[in-house]
């Protein structure tokens, strides 16, 4: 048993507040877990030794991060500073969005959400279940049938050195509404964050959503995205990660309409001794739904990738068409690449494929390049980029491809080489 | 002819690739401004020899020397062979998606000028030349915010190829069957291109199976290549020589040599 | 048209039947008494007995994997007999003209006529009926070229200090829980032994039978190829069609040394159970081959049998250079389960495999691919390259890939696809209006799929198995 667990259990179990039925039920569930070991398959490649570290008694430093301001992105600011929403931030909301900050709501609302929180979040996920247990505030939002939202609605959680933080958001779209989520998770600190995000979808909406893992250095970052979609709902999703002492991401798409389209492109290089362990799990529940799903990693000097693509096709879920492809580069001799892109199919009448190659750099390329001059080293910075730019140019917000492209060109041109 | 010091001056240059010689002994004087076609059968060695002067992983040079404006360029890595003035079009250009064919050609340009310890270009001083130089083959603008080759058909990468040679100005140039899968537009813009480079300080070596393409781009002199040697070498006429008999002659004049 | 291939699916177990025999059969139950008579019933050496009991206390201390997409019922060890053999057998008969000739007979049944005149020439048998070896053909022939070819029990005595250097040393007792139990309580197999050099002048094969009730098979077989060397190797098998489950644990080891080359094929085709999953062959076993420099391994699997399958024959490239294969045709119907797949463990340097894997699933089985790619350190300039493709027929199977791709060089290249696809009604149009039955145009397509691992096949068998697949898919269409 985890002495950090039965620390968090404690704690969560002093709570008293109208999220109640949710956290007991989460406690519950959390006395009965097997902390996870390298025996366990989801957590095969990834030690949770780093969570240990973190104590309840712990002096948490004064907050010196902010919002991180980006060129031409102008966006609705949600801002979580160690786990409490600034609302007063906000600001004038356009019309069809409402913002709720649960904590403060009329018990009518709150009892509302309590019927959405975990309805999408799969209950496998411990970490999961431990943001239900010690979430100190919980933040609703809605967009309304038809409404589109032109402004991107961003995220940011903001943390401390010490600080423990768990942050929550639920967010509906109503039929045929439109937005754009941005969540933006950042610094270097010595902090743990577990941050979850339930994300229903209605039929005809269309979600723009960006998950920024950028936290590294002794930053403990684990969490969720977890997208429900109903008939024609539309996902573009983009995940770009750096690696920490430990960064742990899981994302779940379950198609329960219909004709639902999800696009999810994943991206994140790693340096150092970082480790960053991805887990997507896309869940084909009715037929006719399609998904388009591309990874790429980059690991270098002593840093470790995990990749587990998993995409389940239920009996009923014919027509299904999913393809996942996983492409990783291993620039280090001390740098490990683990990945397992995973089939389950229940029905025949699919198209379903994944692909997963681990390789160095294209030769051929390689010597085009030189043959027109660019050295080496330059060429090889290039073309590791360009293995990652192609996703950053498929992002469909602009400001934000501009602002993150030079911030991994420098991430690559420092990367360790061996 | 004239009596200018050659360009480049290949000697008794032998090579192999997977341990099989293709290049046996390859003699080759180029000298400034003179354009040279390179025919022969399939597998004679002739796309081999741009491989071997531009330096490509895989191809060993067993002997020989490749001299370029004074510098044995054999031991060099492909890019300081490429800052010497040399230029490979490609048979088959790669795709490298994700390195757009605009931030790819100012690397290489920035490179070759730094060699030449020359400043780094202006990004709107580039983008002017860039844009002309595609106007030049008739490529979309937009081609330069694309992939490198990606997804571009046949003709364009060929296109392409000429584009990034009046961008790099080399010294010399070889073209290996440019003219393969070129409908008679297309090549018709390769070879204005091409001509409109050709300069006395700038040579050509035009790798092909077919005369066609030296109806626009006319040789000084057509070498025939087999066996990875020079067998036979002549003027424009020889061109259509081996158009009209093919390369069956080869066969039997070994034979007589055996003989 | 589902139910057209459903019809062409349906098929009779032909290997299903029963031979009288008389045998001396242990009373079931598994304890160390049982393992010292086994022992002494093989008249074994007081070191092969030790291995046995160290292997059956690790085992003890070993928890049944539970990691395998495949669920059965839990297997009651205590209430499997762990020896069987044919009375006549006692007196170890020298020729084939002592063998019971009903045992004969059960073999000429199965297509394996054990008398050498009428074999397939150029195959060398060893056929293990239920815990014994009742023959092994052709062995003075494969002597005259050094080559070895016998029971294990008779190698324990006759080659002592081969079996001593080599048993367990691929597939260690502490492997996994299958594996200890093997080492504890196995009965009989294969022992081959290639000289430095040699060519082996005949494809050796096992036909292993499983005949009495209630009994487990607990083969093990060993395969040594010294510098240089070749063989290629053959192993089929078959059981009664019975109501219960029977197990079969076995363990196949093969040492391919400097240079040499060892080709292992597999036919399996136990009885896989009834329609409704009643009965058949849980088929758990562990096979692994270690090649060091320059040597290659390369298994070739048919899998059609079993009610559960639980195997994944792997490589361990220790040496440069060297090459490790698995070629594999999976076919589940019914209520089959199979997880099965490979592991190719890259050491050296240029180490090659190529994985081909392709899973067949009708009915209401489940067939699934699970595999691992490691790429180590040390294994510069390393290739991989994985093809999975499923097949499914019909709306109620399932098809499931597993691959594990861990890497840790940058020179190392791992690539790996895969793909399903089902028989579609276009393509069962097209065969009928080419004026193919729909059984003939199921078992095509199927064959077709299937193409790139049956070239694997040595010749004979590729026919075999590609009668097996037809036989799978026969039925009483029109």
């Amino acid at each position: 048993m985890s002495k950090w667990l039965a620390n968090a259990i404690e704690q969560a179990s002093s709570k008293q507040d109208w999220f109640q039925p949710l956290r007991a039920q989460a406690i519950q569930s959390l006395a009965e877990i097997t902390w996870p070991t390298r025996k366990t398959e989801a957590w095969k490649y990834t030690s949770l030794r780093a969570v240990e570290r973190f104590k309840q008694e712990a002096e948490i430093k004064k907050l010196r991060d902010s919002v991180t301001t980006i060129d031409e992105f102008d966006a609705i600011e949600l801002v979580f500073e160690n786990g409490h929403c600034q609302f007063q931030q906000i600001g004038d909301l356009p019309k069809g969005l409402t913002i709720v900050k649960l904590n403060e709501a009329s018990s009518e609302m709150q009892s509302f959400a309590l019927q959405k929180f975990s309805s999408v979040k799969p209950k496998r996920h411990l970490f999961g279940l431990i943001n239900d247990a010690l979430v100190p505030d919980l933040v609703y939002i809605k967009v309304a049938d038809q409404a589109v939202i032109d402004k991107p609605i961003r995220i940011t959680s903001l943390l401390s050195e010490q600080a423990q933080v768990h942050t929550r958001v639920f967010v509906e779209l109503g039929q045929q509404a439109k937005a754009c989520i941005v969540e933006h998770y950042k610094g270097e600190l010595e902090c743990l964050n577990t941050g979850f995000i339930e994300y229903s979808l209605a039929n005809e909406s269309c979600l723009e959503h960006y998950r920024f893992a950028l936290q590294s250095g002794k930053a403990v970052s684990i969490g969720g995205s977890h997208f429900e979609l109903a008939e024609c709902a539309d996902l573009n999703s983009t995940v770009v990660g750096f690696g920490s002492d430990l960064s742990r991401l899981d994302i779940d798409v379950i198609h329960s309409g219909e004709r639902a389209f999800a696009k999810l492109n994943a991206f994140y290089l790693l340096d150092n001794k970082e480790t960053f362990d991805l887990h997507t799990t896309i869940e084909h529940a009715v037929p006719n739904g399609t998904t388009e799903e591309n990874v790429r990693i980059i690991a270098g000097d002593k840093a470790k990738a995990v990749f587990n693509g998993r995409i389940h096709i239920h009996r009923d879920a014919q027509k299904t068409l999913a393809e996942l492809n996983n492409r990783n580069l291993l620039m280090s001799h001390d740098a490990e690449i683990n990945t397992k892109p995973e089939l389950e199919i229940y029905a025949d009448d699919v198209r379903c494929a994944h692909g997963a190659t681990v390789a160095e750099i294209d030769k051929k390329a390689m010597y085009y390049l030189q043959s027109r001059g660019v050295p080496k080293e330059q060429a090889q910075v290039m073309l590791n980029f360009g293995f990652i730019n192609e996703l950053i140019d498929e992002m469909p917000n602009q400001a934000l491809a501009q602002w993150l492209r030079p911030q991994m060109k420098k991430r690559f041109a420092a990367m360790k080489v061996k | 002819m004239s009596n200018k010091e050659a360009l480049l001056t290949i000697a008794d240059l032998h090579a192999s690739v997977e341990e099989k010689n293709i290049l046996q002994g390859l003699d080759l004087e180029i000298k400034p401004g003179e354009v040279h076609a390179i025919m022969g059968p399939n597998g004679a060695g002739k796309s081999t020899m741009g491989y071997v002067l531009s330096g490509r992983d895989g191809y060993e040079v067993q002997k020989g020397t490749a001299v370029l404006d004074g510098v044995d360029i054999l031991e060099l890595e492909p890019e300081e062979r490429a800052h010497a003035g040399l230029f490979l079009a490609f048979q088959y250009p790669v795709e490298i998606p994700g390195v757009s064919n605009l931030e790819f050609l100012k690397a290489a340009v920035d490179a070759q000028r730094n060699a030449r310890g020359e400043e780094a270009i202006s990004a709107s001083d580039f983008l002017k030349e860039a844009k002309a130089a595609c106007k030049q083959v008739n490529l979309p603008v937009s081609f330069l915010k694309r992939g490198v080759n990606e997804g571009f058909s046949g003709g364009e990468k060929k296109r392409n190829e000429i584009m990034q040679m009046l961008l790099l100005k080399p010294k010399l140039c070889i073209l290996d069957e440019t003219d393969s899968g070129l409908d008679i537009d297309a090549l018709q813009v390769v070879a204005e291109g091409v001509n409109s480079q050709r300069a006395p300080d700038r040579s050509f070596v035009v790798v092909t199976h077919y005369q066609r393409l030296l109806d626009y781009i006319k040789p000084d002199f057509v070498h025939v290549l087999a066996d990875g040697k020079i067998v036979k070498s002549g003027d424009a006429s020889l061109a259509l020589e081996l158009e009209a008999q093919g390369y069956s002659w080869l066969q039997s004049s070994k034979e007589d040599v055996n003989a | 048209m589902t139910e057209q291939i459903d019809k062409a699916l349906e098929r009779e177990y032909e290997a299903g039947f029963v031979s009288d025999v008389e045998s001396e059969t242990f009373e079931p139950g598994l304890n160390e008494d049982i393992i010292r008579r086994i022992s002494t019933m093989k008249g074994e050496p007081e070191w092969m007995l030790e291995a046995r009991l160290k292997a059956f206390n690790t085992w003890l201390e070993m928890e049944e994997p539970d990691w395998a997409l495949v669920d059965y019922a839990k297997i009651d060890f205590q209430a499997i007999s762990y020896y069987s053999a044919p009375k006549s057998m006692k007196d170890k008969p020298k020729s084939l003209d002592e063998v019971d000739p009903e045992l004969l007979r059960t073999y000429e049944k199965l297509g394996i006529p054990l008398v050498e005149q009428q074999m397939l020439a150029g195959v060398a048998v060893d056929a293990v009926f239920d815990s014994v070896s009742v023959v092994t053909t052709f062995r003075e022939k494969l002597e005259e070229a050094g080559v070895i070819f016998c029971p294990i029990s008779e190698a324990v005595h006759a080659y002592p200090e081969l079996v001593k250097q080599y048993l367990g040393s691929v597939v260690p007792t502490k492997d996994n829980y299958y594996a200890a139990l093997n080492a504890a309580v196995f009965t009989d197999g294969s022992f081959v032994y290639i000289p430095k050099g040699t060519r082996c002048p005949m494809e050796l094969s096992t036909y292993f039978r499983i005949n009495e009730q209630n009994t487990g098979q607990f083969e093990r077989t060993l395969i040594v190829a010294d510098e240089g060397s070749y063989v290629s190797y053959l192993e089929g098998c078959t059981a009664p069609q019975r109501d219960e489950n029977q197990l079969h644990a076995a363990v196949v080891e093969l040492v391919a040394l400097d240079d040499a080359e060892i080709k292992y094929s597999t036919v399996q085709n136990w009885y896989p159970g009834d329609e409704n999953g009643k009965g058949g062959i849980y088929n758990f076993v562990t096979k692994r081959g270690i090649c060091h420099t320059n040597a290659k391994i390369s298994w070739t699997q048919v899998e059609t049998g079993s009610a559960v399958t639980w195997k994944y024959p792997s490589c361990i490239l220790k040496g440069d250079n060297s090459i490790g294969e698995f070629y594999s045709v999976a076919l589940t119907r019914g209520a089959q389960q199979a997880d099965t797949g490979t592991k190719m463990i890259h050491l050296g340097k240029n180490t090659r495999s190529t994985i081909i894997s392709k899973g067949i699933s009708a009915g209401r089985s489940n067939n699934s691919y699970r595999g691992l790619v490691r790429m180590n350190s040390c294994a510069d300039g390393a290739r991989n390259f994985t093809q999975c493709d499923s097949l499914l027929i019909g709306d109620q199977c399932g098809a499931h890939t597993f691959p594990y791709v861990e890497s840790r060089n940058p020179s190392a290249i791992v690539e790996h696809e895969a793909t399903t696809s089902k028989v579609s009604d276009e393509q069962m149009f097209l065969c009928q209006q080419r004026g193919l039955d729909p059984e003939k145009a199921v078992s095509m397509i199927v064959n077709g799929f299937c193409k790139e691992v049956f070239k694997e096949l040595p010749m004979e068998f590729a026919v075999e198995a590609g009668k097996l697949l037809e036989i799978s898919l026969e039925g009483s269409v029109g």
